[in-house]
């Protein structure tokens, strides 16, 4: 009968339904930062909003290469976020196995220690690492700003890795272990290719936190080193902001984030769900 | 025959925090046995596998191969191969590449791997499958490319932990015939832990039997057969297993209810309840001997099962062929005086019969 079918497609509507409308609440801005970044300055105060405007590739050009070009603020915020994510991963990667494997007296410690520092409000932390910093004269440099974007991506890494080191089967371990493999050649050969997925979600994270940072990246730095949502900030002046640059320029800084989103999409919905389900589904 | 490859476990005990997995066990495995760790789950035979293959350290005790103490060795010094129970193959590596793991590990140089994979995957059939993903393959498939990952390197030991116990049952049987025959051509000493006592029975040249942690008996498969050292054992080896029925002894004679079981022996001790046990291949209609109602028959194909009420007991007859009985009729059976087995109800120990025509060691 039709009873059943029916009732599937009603729900199968109403789940798309919701989706929908969770997708048009999340994606607006980014929609209405398109549609400013398309006006000229004047058009973007208008009020109600113009519907019908003449859209002009201006802002972008200038945020690209004009007189506002970011270009060189991306490349400064990107060596800042690679290395921070090529030391976090180093790290974070024999690390997390020592916590998945060994019977290690801090491993209780380190879920708590993990949700304290993503609990503590940032700008706490604002004014001791500053003093920090400038006592040890890294203020405003590439190293200062990497060591402070390590202090809460590795305590993430680690915690994020530990759970895809444990769906490892302990007896692949062993049997490498009686096929003659030492602990690192174990983690190298047998480990390491089987969390492949876990790392590329950790890489990601790591990545986009640190793309993303403003509050540290304006205070600890800013002058000699500059990362792009500092930049992005200068739009925002005493006298005037310049919404339509400053849209132009955030979706220019979004986009190498989207790239990495899109490439590794597959494996953050298997991060995400990590531990949801037994298995996980991972190979 | 090289001469290699005896194991001896001196006193090994194994507790886990407080809990004792392993009670002193005291085993000697000579060069090229196939030996069988045989027990219900939770005896302690796989962690004796793991203590000899140094995946585990006893708590106390020593494990000695060929005199040399590796009490303390890893896995990786002591020379030895396993099949696990769930295979542990790699899974993001080609068979060829699983194979080829033990090897490169050791050494081997690379120009010599690919003829060494080949072999050791033609010696279990899988040569076609070198390409394929271990996701890519059937249980028995993943079944031989393990074993093939453990023939590779011509091992002082091979360990088996279970390899048959996921493959379906006819698969089970093909794979057990060319595994003795495997381990007959290689001549490498097999340690081979399995809950299945006829698989025991059927690859093995000696079996331990495992009980709540410790060894209960260990001998050759006919002899613990013949002569279960305790009622556990004659109630675990056989299919179906012994029919044990209380009984009373009194010097001569061994008695059910009233009646009187003819028994060529005379039972030493005072007159008490025992454990009278007989297979039921040791049980025979006979006009003169213990009235017994049919309960059932079953119909195993060569040989029927006959399941029958003596007094409050029942008891299991095998027959060849089909049953000659209905269901409900009165017959009389007769035990086999020779093939009798005695043990104490409580402590579960065989009483040893005088005057039986085989003496051995008797049980401690």
């Amino acid at each position: 009968m039709t009873g059943p079918g029916l009732r599937r497609r009603l729900t199968k509507a109403l789940i798309t339904a919701c989706a929908s409308a969770i997708l048009a609440l999340w994606a607006f801005p980014i929609f209405w930062a398109f549609v400013v970044a398309l006006k000229g300055e004047s058009e973007v105060l208008a009020f109600p909003p113009s519907i019908v405007f003449t859209p002009t590739l201006r802002n972008f050009v200038d945020a690209l290469v004009g007189r506002f070009s970011i270009l060189p603020e991306m490349g400064t915020s990107l060596v800042i976020s690679l290395v921070a994510t090529l030391l976090t991963i180093t790290i974070a990667v024999p690390a997390s196995y020592a916590f998945a494997r060994l019977r290690l007296p801090a491993g209780k410690l380190l879920g708590f220690y993990v949700l304290a520092t993503q609990m503590l409000p940032p700008v706490g932390l604002v004014i001791p690492y500053f003093l920090i910093l400038n006592s040890v004269g890294l203020l405003d440099t590439y190293q200062g700003m990497i060591v402070v974007y390590l202090t809460f991506s590795l305590p993430f890494a680690i915690w994020l890795m530990v759970s895809f080191m444990e769906d490892v089967p302990r007896e692949m371990e062993e049997a490498a272990a009686i096929d003659r493999a030492s602990r690192l050649k174990t983690l190298w050969y047998v480990i390491l290719p089987q969390v492949r997925g876990g790392i590329a979600v950790t890489v990601v994270f790591v990545f986009l936190n640190c793309w993303d940072e403003f509050l540290f990246a304006v205070q600890l730095s800013g002058n000699r080193v500059r990362p792009v949502t500092v930049a992005m900030y200068n739009f925002v002046s005493v006298e005037q902001t310049l919404w339509a640059k400053l849209s132009a320029a955030a979706l220019i800084a979004m986009v190498p984030m989207m790239a990495i989103g899109f490439a590794a999409q597959r494996h953050i919905v298997k991060g995400l769900t990590v531990g949801a389900v037994k298995g996980g589904g991972r190979r | 025959m090289k001469g290699l490859g005896r194991v001896r476990l001196d006193r090994v005990e194994k507790y886990y925090g407080g809990v004792s997995a392993l009670k002193t066990v005291d085993l000697e495995i000579r060069p090229n046995e196939f030996f069988a760790l045989l027990g219900p789950s939770g005896s302690g035979k796989t962690t004796t596998l793991r203590l000899i293959a140094g995946l585990e350290t006893p708590s106390a005790g020593r494990i000695l191969f060929d005199n040399l103490d590796v009490t303390d060795s890893g896995p990786g010094e002591r020379d030895i191969a396993m099949v696990f129970q769930s295979y542990a193959l790699y899974p993001h590596m080609t068979v060829a590449e699983n194979i080829a793991f033990p090897l490169r590990m050791s050494g081997v140089p690379r120009r010599e791997l690919a003829s060494l994979v080949r072999g050791a995957a033609a010696r279990v059939r899988i040569d076609h499958l070198l390409d394929r993903r271990p996701s890519q393959l059937s249980g028995g498939q993943q079944q031989r490319c393990a074993l093939a990952r453990a023939i590779v390197r011509k091992p002082r030991l091979f360990l088996l932990d279970e390899p048959l116990s996921n493959l379906d049952a006819k698969l089970r049987v093909e794979t057990r015939v060319e595994l003795k025959s495997l381990q007959h051509q290689l001549d490498v000493t097999t340690i081979y832990v399995t809950h299945d006592q006829e698989e025991a029975m059927t690859l093995a040249d000696r079996i331990a039997i495992f009980m709540d942690g410790e060894i209960v008996q260990v001998g050759a498969p006919a002899a613990i057969f013949e002569r279960p050292a305790t009622l556990a054992v004659a109630g675990f080896i056989g299919s179906p297993a012994m029919n044990l029925v209380r009984a009373h002894a009194d010097g001569g004679a061994v008695r059910v209810g009233d009646t009187i079981i003819p028994c060529h022996a005379r039972i030493p001790g005072p007159p008490r309840d025992v454990m009278l046990a007989v297979r039921p291949g040791d049980i025979a209609a006979d006009k003169q001997g213990l009235p017994a109602q049919v309960y059932v028959s079953e119909l195993l194909g060569e040989t029927s099962i006959i399941n029958l009420k003596i007094g409050a007991e029942l008891v299991k007859m095998r027959v060849s062929g089909g049953s000659p009985f209905r269901d409900g009729e009165q017959i009389h059976v007769r035990f086999d005086p020779d093939r009798l087995h005695l043990f104490e109800p409580e402590s579960g120990k065989r009483i040893e019969i005088e005057a039986e025509p085989k003496m051995r060691r008797s049980a401690p």
